[in-house]
């Protein structure tokens, strides 16, 4: 946060002009609470004030403003009032408030937020807007540019992430907003001036002074700018399993630094998921790539991503590894602590499940799955035939089913599914090896194309079809030397973020027909 | 509705000498009860609800002064209303939004018009327009001047109006003529105050009621009288207001040093005017400006000697009206060409010809203005700089955030039962091929914005059937309609089914029936079934469509999406044609969460048992596909940083605003998504065989057990 310049202060006393306040909220956050505890106290202390808001549909979860105005200067009569604007403008708003980090963005975007005069107050914390929780990829905006450009135009700016201290304080985000205003000293309202306010609505009073006064303190201290980054939000890496030590001795020993931690968390959890031979399996199949890249004068990047890869496509969803999930020990305290169940309440946890066809083939053999899924596709059942049921988890009977479903692990090796990804992911491993030989971005490109297979029935089977259409449009080709590698990987690079950016695969399409088209004409 | 308005009622109560501190739209409540009405009438919608809703609950108020108070079923049936102003010396007043609101009301209106008002007629309009409306973008002012209502457009100030409404009542029994008030959002839900006088009641009214009928032809709106009343109009009625409004001095003219230019604006313009004029350096806070200012606040009719005295002399004037087309500049065009004044009438160019006219939008257009006529002892440079920093200012901000942010359109609540039935229809598009949506008005409406992106057209309020009746005949599927209760007691039940009815028509309609017209803040309709203050007679929307000869009629229960897509699978493709009508029936999300905490909390707090349902996802099975959010987007299905230290794409999360209307794990079930979704049942205040039970699972789970508790 950066200092208010003494100015910034004072002219808030003696300038004629109102004081401009434009409160940026979502609709159902009640902004509108923070809005009258502005007028309230404002009001209490005799100072002419105005405020205005659009209710409307923006009302329902959208994006709304709230604007106040607040005559520094003490109402004597009817002259004194000012001619009070509807609007806030640009240039004039003196303190913008924003209950969401990019709520403050577009603030800054609509010109509301300047040098000249503006203190920014903006919570840091985020409310993933459709779009960004829609992306199947990461849709996330980037919030530090956000920080950046607060830094920049605002004359002072305070951001730190209020939702959370509101928590912490059993209160809700206006109450710390009030706060941060009371804190900045922009009004000529002392803090006392708030508390009466907010003792005066007469709901969840001590909460929302606690927050208040957490917020004001906050201020007071200037709190960095906090943007938590993702890294910092990672489960810790699992402890090594018993029996794992000279896998684990392997991958010290044969692999290069900076692949470590990745590989060993892969050991651990392809041991996990199936055993230790299939944790070898790993290993073995990486060592091809570890050579590859030596050869190139790679050193260890291409081996830890295709390591991290790998380890997810190993580890490919089933009923087995679902079961195991949900059975895991800590399983139930990490969903207590995330409904916020206090000690000694009881909870019931129910799964909702429907295996279909897919998952009940996956354990025959190929020769028996085959046919099966081939006559389904046939009569358009491959996705009907599915039993939709809620196992209750902290039951008798449902905790056994599950278990019963996780105890089949032995079995899973016999299984087509299990044989058919085998052969797949060598492929894959084979293309990755042979992409090293020609041009490390290219191979780095190949082996980032996993991301693509996520998801259970129709979605996954979608992601498999991008995966092997960016296969064979892009990477073999350049596999077979009809195309420049670094060509290759960057259209490899492009024509995964068209396959993330919508799930019917029409982006993906029209990029993968130009590739065809180009490829062509080159010919 | 479910929420009190005690506190509003009592400012009703003020008298001689009172302060009242409120809301624009509350303070016109009190300046009609300040009028003496006899009756109020009106539909609900933004930004006038509250008028309706605050009266409601001031049932007591009322009965003392005699008012009475109509919660019309629509804007005709409340434009309808003010015929008791025609015959008789009653004072009404009656409400909605416009100009939707206005079109319905037109019929009524014109008549109204014609036949002219012996007592007072005022009709509040708000102005829905702009930043936060949720209608299309026209102006009431046609419908004045096509009409001839006069129409008031006041500075947006509590004192000016409430002045207004007190002077409309008087300018309309002074003219025989209904007239219009007009005030846009901002202007409703602004915060002010003013001083209060007492109420008064009507010389006539429910507790002072009339004797005998007043019949009077030349009130008919029938030949000859209808001609007689037209030149009536012209002949008498237009040149008594345009006195009145001059006598009275109801517009305003505020003088500046600056001599060759000028400002006229709508009233309701006026602070935003000011205030660009302010940021110039051309007037103070207090609103003393250096341009002379006249600020209309009516717009309709203009008084042609205030327009012509005020510009002559000028070189130019600058006119801020805010919507298109420009009427007030063309007729002040032609009062100074019928005066001979060679004014320069400047507005629309350096002001957009469309769009709300905020703050900077009228400072931009000022520097404009400024930069093309230089008026003498006016420091251009100075008066233009803060629109120059400000295009800089923008500039950076661009500059620094990069890419477009991310839109946040309003969406159902969290928990809402309309989700869940635009999740069946997206999800049974997978099977049966997408169809023709013809959409209402109406929270529903949402289910043309992203995710669902559904629905093809939406005609008005109730039309949602109707609509379809061109289309479906000439379409290749059976088309979908969709209709509120709201907007089917408001006119969908006669246009939409009636005539579907009538005409045989082949379709499916689902009837989304939640209770409450709840995009305008949960008021009541015919068939809420929680009647308060007698105020809903539980008529019953199903068996209104029976009695009407529908033969296919199914209710589904929201939630379920399972069974919402069998019904709707029968619906579409079901043999024989006929009219296929679903009713959905679930209350309202935000008005039962609105009602049931408050009783929650109670239990809670004298320890009575309690279960708590809320929705979660396993971040370890989840891919992050996001097929889910797409088939619900749900506020409170969200996402949240990948905690698996192998993946980087986000998972997807249930935030704690989860109700556990268990849409999610449906949709997972419906549409066959990952296994991830999980339900919980929280018990607090647990019995003692919870207790029990509990433990001896725990007991009997072995490892799950070793979770602490």
């Amino acid at each position: 946060m950066t200092e208010a310049t003494p100015e910034a202060t004072s002219t808030a006393g003696t300038d004629t002009r109102p004081i401009g306040v434009l409160i940026a909220a979502m609709g159902g956050e009640g902004g509108g609470v923070l809005r009258q505890w502005l007028v309230d106290a404002a009001m209490a202390h005799g100072f002419a004030v105005q405020s205005t808001s659009i209710p409307g549909v923006a009302q329902r979860t959208g994006a709304t403003t709230y604007y106040v105005e607040i005559q520094p200067t003490k109402d004597g009569g009817e002259q004194a009032r000012p001619v009070m604007s509807l609007y806030p403008l640009a240039g004039s708003v003196d303190i913008m408030v924003a209950s969401e980090l990019i709520e403050s963005a577009r603030a800054m975007q609509n010109g509301f937020v300047t040098p000249n005069c503006t203190t920014l107050i903006a919570s840091t914390h985020r409310v993933y807007a459709v779009a960004e929780r829609t992306a199947m990829g990461d849709g996330r905006f980037d919030g530090e540019r956000v920080v950046k450009a607060a830094e920049n135009l605002a004359q002072q700016s305070i951001l730190f992430d209020m939702e959370a201290m509101a928590k912490e304080h059993g209160s809700v985000i206006n109450s710390v907003l009030l706060g941060a205003i009371a804190g900045t000293n922009r009004l000529p309202i002392p803090p006392e001036g708030f508390e009466a306010a907010i003792r005066d609505t007469g709901r969840a009073v001590e909460a929302n002074l606690n927050a208040f006064r957490a917020g004001f303190a906050a201020v007071e201290r200037g709190d960095p700018a906090a943007l938590i980054p993702d890294s910092d939000l990672k489960r810790p890496w699992r402890p090594d399993p018993p029996m794992v030590e000279q896998l684990q001795y392997r991958v010290r020993e044969e692999f290069p630094g900076p692949a470590r931690a990745i590989l060993r968390e892969g050991v651990n959890r392809l041991f996990e998921y199936q055993n230790k031979g299939y944790a070898e399996l790993y290993l073995q199949r990486l060592t091809r790539i570890d050579r590859a890249e030596r050869d190139a004068g790679g050193h260890g990047d291409l081996v830890r991503e295709a390591g991290r890869y790998l380890s997810l496509w190993m580890s490919y969803e089933d009923v087995i590894r679902v079961a195991q999930a949900k059975l895991r020990p800590e399983r139930q305290a990490r969903v207590r602590a995330e409904v916020g169940a206090k000690p000694g309440e009881p909870v019931r946890i129910r799964e909702y499940l429907k295996p279909g066809l897919d998952e009940a083939t996956a354990l025959l053999p190929g020769w028996m799955a085959r046919p099966i899924l081939a006559a389904a596709d046939k009569a358009g059942l491959r996705d009907r035939l599915n039993i939709g049921m809620t196992i209750t988890s902290t039951a008798l009977w449902g905790h056994f089913l599950l278990r019963l479903l996780s105890s089949l692990r032995p079995l899973r090796p016999m299984g087509h599914r299990y044989h058919s990804e085998q052969l797949l992911i060598d492929q894959w491993i084979g293309n990755i090896a042979t992409a090293a030989s020609l041009d490390l971005g290219l191979a780095a490109e190949v082996a980032a194309c996993q991301r693509l297979l996520k998801g259970y029935g129709q979605t996954q089977r979608h992601g498999w079809d991008s995966f092997s259409g960016i296969m064979a449009t892009l990477a073999t080709p350049a596999l077979q030397g009809d195309m420049s590698p670094a060509a290759a990987g960057q259209a490899i690079a492009l024509a995964r973020d068209a396959a993330l950016a919508d799930p019917e695969g029409a982006a993906l399409q029209s990029v993968l027909e130009t590739e065809k088209t180009s490829d062509l004409a080159a010919e | 509705m479910e929420r009190s308005f005690a506190k509003e009622v009592k400012q009703l109560r003020l008298g001689q000498g009172e302060t009242f501190h409120g809301e624009g739209i509350l303070a016109v409540t009190k300046a009609l009860l300040q009028s003496g009405v006899s009756y109020v009438g009106g539909y609900q919608g933004a930004p006038i609800s509250h008028l309706m809703d605050v009266l409601v609950d001031a049932e007591e108020l009322l009965s003392e002064l005699g008012v009475h108070l109509e919660t019309s079923t629509s804007e005709a049936a409340a434009a309808a209303m003010l015929g008791a102003s025609i015959n008789y010396p009653l004072r009404g007043a009656v409400t909605w939004k416009s100009t939707v609101g206005t079109n319905v009301a037109s019929d009524a209106l014109s008549n109204l018009s014609s036949a002219g008002v012996r007592g007072g007629a005022l009709i509040v309009l708000g102005e829905d327009y702009g930043e936060g409306s949720s209608i299309l973008q026209e102006r009431t002012h046609a419908f004045a001047t096509k009409s001839q209502i006069w129409l008031l457009d006041p500075r947006p100030d509590l004192e000016t109006i409430v002045h207004m409404v007190e002077h409309g009542f008087a300018l309309s029994e002074h003219s025989n003529t209904p007239v219009m008030l007009e005030l846009r959002i901002r202007a409703c839900h602004v915060h002010g105050s003013f001083n209060t006088s007492d109420n008064k009641t009507g010389r006539f009214n429910k507790n002072r009621v009339i004797e005998e009928p007043d019949h009077d032809f030349s009130r008919i709106t029938l030949p000859p009288s209808t001609y007689a009343q037209e030149k009536h109009k012209i002949d008498v009625r237009m040149p008594e207001a345009i006195r009145y409004i001059r006598d009275n001095q109801l517009n305003d003219h505020f003088d500046g040093d600056i001599e060759d230019v000028g400002i006229i604006c709508q009233g309701g313009l006026y602070n935003a005017a000011l205030r660009a004029l302010v940021q110039a350096g051309l007037a103070d806070a207090g609103g003393n400006s250096r341009i002379p200012i006249l600020a209309l606040n009516v717009t309709y009719p203009l008084v042609p000697d205030e327009i012509s005295n005020f510009c002559a002399g000028k070189s130019a004037v600058f006119m801020v009206e805010e919507g298109q087309p420009d009427y007030l500049e063309e007729a002040v065009n032609v009062i100074l060409r019928k005066a001979d004044l060679q004014t320069k009438v400047i507005g629309k160019g350096p002001l957009p010809m469309a769009g709300e006219y905020t703050a900077e939008v009228v400072l931009r257009g000022l520097s404009e203005f400024l930069n093309q006529t230089k008026p003498t002892g006016v420091d251009l440079a100075a008066a233009t700089s803060p629109i120059r920093d400000l295009d800089q200012y923008k500039a950076k901000a661009a500059e620094l955030l990069g890419d477009l942010l991310p839109a946040r359109p309003p969406t159902f609540c969290t928990g809402c039962p309309e989700r869940p039935l635009f999740s069946a229809i997206r999800i049974l598009e997978k099977e049966l091929g997408p169809t023709h949506v013809s959409c209402d008005i109406g929270c529903h409406t949402f289910s043309t914005l992203p995710p669902f992106n559904l629905g093809n057209t939406v005609l008005g309020y109730g039309l949602g059937l109707s609509s379809a009746a061109g289309v479906a005949p000439s379409f290749g599927k059976r088309v979908i309609s969709i209709m509120g209760d709201g907007g089917f007691w408001h006119n969908g039940v006669t246009n939409g089914i009636g005539s579907a009815l009538f005409n045989k028509a082949d379709g499916v309609l689902m009837v989304i029936k939640n209770g409450y017209t709840s995009a305008t803040g949960w008021q009541f309709v015919p068939s809420t079934e929680r009647p308060r203050e007698g105020r809903s007679t539980g008529s019953s929307i199903e068996k209104v469509i029976k009695s009407m000869g529908a033969r296919w009629l199914r209710n589904v229960p929201n939630y379920r999406v399972g069974s919402v897509m069998k019904t709707l699978r029968q619906a579409l493709t079901g043999k024989g044609k006929g009219l296929r009508v679903i009713v959905a029936d679930s209350e309202c999300q935000l008005a039962r969460q609105r009602r049931i905490r408050p009783e929650i909390a109670a239990r809670l707090q004298n320890g009575q048992r309690d279960v708590r349902t809320r929705f979660g996802i396993d971040d370890e099975i989840c891919t992050g596909d996001r097929a889910c959010i797409r088939l619900s987007g749900c506020p409170s299905l969200s996402i949240k940083a990948n905690p698996d230290p192998l993946r980087d794409d986000p998972v997807t999360t249930v935030l704690d605003s989860c109700v556990g209307c268990g849409l999610c794990g449906e949709v997972s079930h419906a549409a066959v998504l990952c296994p991830s979704f999980y339900k919980v049942d929280i018990v607090r205040n647990p019995n003692l065989w919870d207790r029990i039970n509990d433990g001896l699972h725990r007991r009997l789970l072995g490892d799950a057990a070793k979770a602490p508790i």
